[in-house]
């Protein structure tokens, strides 16, 4: 019967709720009592009765869950205090009213005593399960600060991918890489070094040492130099035990300050070079293979394919489309793509490599608008049909190993916008002047020098 | 009576006398029970014959090599793992330590000393500075030693860890910690876990490929890539990497295709006959196995020949063609990855530098191998890369532990050579390829190169990754065994999100 105790304490988030309303409402009826009539002198005792049992329970309940459910004295200890606490005194209003049904002006004091006590005991409560900033955290920032709380950490700088021209740099850029990295210890509860860096004002204020933005001059502005100190030196902030900047971050400090460290500027107008910038851009996780709604392939379908020799899988478990590849199937010829007919529009990933597919296998492709992957390594392709892939309108990588294409050929596929890279090792391409393509050209042909030292006997 | 009237009566007498009274007895309990349990296994689940000898078997069971999707969209399909038996020093190679130079010749501070074991260790031993020449390489501006030259300059498509720690540190219990998970027998390989999850993708092929060089296989024997509790079909395939890569590939004179293949299906029905007595699922590895060596007659010799390579490839790699060398093996590795092959692991012994004599020291020996191994790994690098097989092929390398700062001094006695204890704190291993972020570097260790101080990472925390990059999650990938679910990470591991691309 172990579990009785654990399971009893499981009961702990129900009970709680009764003594909180029962004991507020005792209280109620104490300050709605007019003074001569006693009007609610039958009632009071039996709320403060009712509100003592469950106030009860919930002491005894929370403290099986404390025994039980791995909370240690530190987290609950001042709640379990107060809640003791409530139950005395409940229990003790409850016998003196049994006794004497008066409400006097005492008795308000202490009944008034009994709900600051209530209430803070369900503060407590809720700060162990929704924890300490439950209530503080939807406050805006500036009242937190004046109501002196713990400032938490805000989220590290992230920048928009568009528009980012348009905001401000010091209010949009640099102050969200202070309140990340700095405002714990410089904040107007907490200032260290005298220093404030939660706003601008506090910013150019400066601390105990001076100023500590020289505009434009970043080697001698505190704000930059203390950063990039050796960990070890004293004078390095943030101590080292602390989190550390990114590099990117202190890079845009730095930027700021040699822009003038203005207030008003906006990033679009600073020299700040974008590939700095880029380098806090959300990153969005695109999935490689597109997002499609089709209905997955029979299995009975797949089976079929596989026995005409195609190597034919989901490319995941849950996802209907395709992988496909010859590898076991190398007499595939051009007929054999109305085999596939039926799943054409699921393939992600086509590999028709070392296979007697012809060139004009690429105009019957595009059907299949979810090509992702598709390896024509080793079949003739001179260039022309490759104007047909322009259909493919998910293709990103595409292996023509050991065809016959040329630059020339490839600029047809110039300008498509979602191809990525582009193969062409062993082709006459590899060995022509490179032009500039919209997507990455990999020619391969790769050399390593001969070393001395590749022959020496050590 | 003529012969063939003999013979079968031969046969038939040999066929009674093979069914003796246990075999009868036998044949009660599994049939009779067997019969019982029919209806209440498989009710009426239509054309299942097999099914009905009253074992419950899937069609992985039957046909465990098909190829099978992963659970998740994988970032690469295979993987070439490049294990440096022995363990190579870190910090002769990546792990740059300039303060090491300092206390180079002096005893080793005590606080590093308290409460350790060493391999071979004794007393106060004195500290040992790098004795490789660094430099940063690359954008990333990765420390490679002058070790590696070749390697140097393809740093920007690797990723490093710097802090990989691991428990064991002797090479056996290491090297199968390292590639099964635990530094104990029993346990599946990374290889195998692979295999059983994915299948072959070349039905002419293994799924699953190991090769060998440096004259000696590694210490902790097969089982580094053995089955573990896995059907023994999914363990790795060693090819030979002199000679014939698989023996008797070629047919005897006189034995035609069609002949080879009639003895192979005679013998698979014989197995199919014991198996249906005995139920015993090796018996199904057995008859996978033979299928598989028939097949693999039309494919191997084709991918195992490197002649054919053109002279240019040749020369990348640096091949010694008719030896057994590491280079053969790189070249090897890429031939079967663009033929299919899910894992290559090559194994290269010979990295164990004690100092004990001038082929085990750092000075030379190290050079050695390093000189050894040095042209390949980039040639294979870049020869992916060219391919396009970089995109969806995961190339690991490393050892199974790393080397101590201090010289060895064994037995107490300085060694004649510059040498290094096996050390397992900190020590360096890196990856590249498909799903790797390229140029990145993770983990931080302290000013000795002794013990990781930040970003460490596990073995397990490695295995998690590679499972990850092939479209599993470790702690789903579970095979049932002796009554509980078993993974390759047992019960640990975490993504290393930050060599993730």
């Amino acid at each position: 019967m172990d579990f009785l105790l654990p399971l009893f304490g499981r009961f702990h988030p129900l009970f709680v709720h009764l003594p909180i309303g029962i004991l507020f409402f005792a209280v109620l009826l104490i300050f709605l009592s007019k003074k001569k009539k006693n009007n609610f002198s039958q009632v009071i005792p039996i709320a403060f009765l009712t509100g003592t049992v469950f106030a009860f329970l919930s002491a005894i309940s929370g403290f099986f869950q404390y025994q039980h459910e791995g909370y240690t004295w530190e987290t609950v200890r001042i709640h379990l205090i107060l809640g003791w606490c409530t139950v005395a005194l409940s229990a003790w209003l409850y016998f003196s009213f049994r006794s004497k049904p008066d409400v006097t002006k005492i008795r308000k004091i202490q009944s008034g005593g009994l709900l600051l006590i209530l209430i803070l005991t369900g503060h407590f409560g809720g700060n162990i399960t929704h924890g300490d900033d439950y209530l503080f955290e939807v406050l805006p920032s500036g009242l937190q600060t004046f109501l002196g709380i713990e400032i938490e950490q805000s989220k590290p700088l992230e920048l928009p991918t568009e528009n980012w021209e348009e905001l401000a740099f010091y209010e949009g850029a640099i102050q969200p890489i202070l309140n990340h990295n700095c405002i714990s210890c410089h904040n107007p509860k907490n200032m260290k070094g005298e220093l404030d860096l939660t706003s601008s004002e506090g910013l150019l204020g400066g601390g105990e040492g001076g100023k500590i933005v020289n505009q434009g001059n970043a080697e001698n502005s505190k704000l930059f130099s203390r950063l990039i100190l050796p960990k070890e030196d004293e004078e390095h902030m943030p101590p080292k035990e602390k989190r550390q900047p990114r590099k990117a971050e202190i890079e845009l400090i730095k930027a700021w300050i040699e822009n003038g460290g203005s207030m008003d500027q906006t990033l679009g107008d600073s020299k700040v070079s974008t590939s700095l910038i880029s380098q806090f851009f959300a990153k969005e996780k695109i999935p490689f293979y597109p997002k499609t709604t089709l209905q997955g392939i029979s299995s009975d379908t797949l089976s079929k394919l596989r026995e005409k020799g195609f190597f034919i899988e989901n490319i995941a478990l849950d996802n209907p489309l395709l992988r496909v590849s010859c590898i076991n199937f190398p007499a595939f010829e051009d007929k054999d793509w109305e085999l596939l007919n039926s799943v054409s529009e699921h393939i992600a990933y086509l590999d028709l490599s070392d296979s007697k597919a012809s060139a004009s296998i690429l105009d019957s492709l595009g059907s299949s608008s979810n090509i992702t992957v598709l390896k024509v390594n080793g079949l003739e392709i001179t260039g022309e049909n490759l104007f047909s892939l322009k259909n493919c309108q998910n293709l990103k990588l595409l292996y023509l190993n050991s065809t016959d294409v040329t630059m020339e050929s490839l600029s047809l596929l110039d300008g498509h916008p979602t191809l990525e890279k582009v193969y062409v090792f062993k082709t006459p391409a590899s060995s022509q002047e490179k032009k500039n393509f919209s997507f990455e050209l990999e020619t391969g042909d790769y050399l390593l020098p001969k070393l001395a030292t590749d022959t020496i006997v050590y | 009576m003529n012969q063939l009237e003999r013979l079968l009566n031969e046969f038939l007498q040999q066929k009674l006398q093979n069914q003796t009274r246990r075999h009868f007895l036998m044949d009660c309990v599994s049939k009779v029970g067997g019969l019982a349990m029919v209806p209440l296994l498989f009710g009426c689940e239509p054309g299942t014959i097999k099914k009905s000898q009253g074992l419950n078997l899937s069609d992985r069971d039957l046909n465990p090599l098909a190829p099978l999707p992963p659970p998740f969209a994988p970032k690469a399909k295979s993987i070439i793992y490049l294990h440096m038996a022995g363990a190579p020093s870190q910090l002769e190679l990546f792990d740059y330590k300039p303060e090491l130079v300092k206390y180079d010749g002096k005893a080793c501070p005590e606080s590093l000393l308290e409460g350790r074991q060493f391999a071979f260790i004794r007393g106060v031993p004195n500290i040992l500075g790098p004795q490789a020449k660094f430099s940063q390489h690359g954008q990333s501006g990765a420390w490679v030693s002058d070790y590696l030259p070749h390697f140097s300059s393809v740093v920007d498509e690797v990723a490093f860890l710097k802090a990989v720690h691991t428990d064991q540190f002797n090479h056996g219990p290491a090297q199968l910690f390292m590639q099964t998970g635990s530094p104990r027998l029993g346990r599946p390989s990374i290889g195998s876990w692979v295999t059983y999850g994915l299948g072959t993708e070349n039905k002419n092929l293994p799924g699953f490929v190991v090769l060998t060089s440096g004259g000696k296989t590694p210490d902790a024997g097969k089982s580094v890539w053995g089955s573990g509790f896995l059907p023994s079909v999914y363990q790795g395939v060693q090819c030979r990497s002199k000679g014939d890569p698989v023996l008797y590939l070629q047919d005897p004179e006189g034995m035609t295709r069609d002949m080879k293949k009639s003895v192979i299906q005679a013998i698979n029905s014989a197995n199919e006959e014991s198996f249906k007595d005995f139920g015993d699922p090796e018996i199904l590895a057995r008859i996978n196995q033979y299928e598989m060596a028939y097949r693999m007659q039309i494919e191997v010799p084709e991918v195992m020949n490197i002649n054919d390579e053109p002279e240019a490839i040749q020369k990348l790699y640096g091949t010694k063609p008719g030896e057994e060398s590491f280079a053969n093996n790189c070249l090897l590795a890429r031939k079967l990855v663009e033929k299919g092959v899910r894992f290559v692991q090559l194994y290269d012994w010979g990295w164990d530098t004690h100092g004990t004599s001038k082929k085990e020291s750092i000075d030379s020996g190290l050079r050695q191998k390093c000189q050894e191994i040095d042209r390949p790994i980039t040639a294979l690098l870049l020869d992916l890369k060219q391919r396009g097989l970089l995109e969806e092929t995961l190339v690991v390398w490393g050892g199974e532990f790393g080397r101590t700062p201090m010289q060895e001094n064994r037995e107490g006695k300085v060694q004649g050579w510059k040498g290094r204890d096996h050390h397992g704190d900190a020590f360096t291993m890196w990856m590249a390829g498909g799903g790797i972020k390229k140029g990145a570097s993770y983990g931080i260790t302290d000013d000795f190169g002794f013990a990781g101080l930040d970003e460490r990472v596990s073995v397990h925390d490695i295995h998690a990754t590679i499972l990850h990059l092939m479209g599993f999650d470790h702690e789903q990938f579970t095979y049932d065994f002796q009554g509980r679910p078993f993974r390759l990470t047992d019960v640990e591991g975490e993504l290393i999100h930050s060599i993730l691309a």
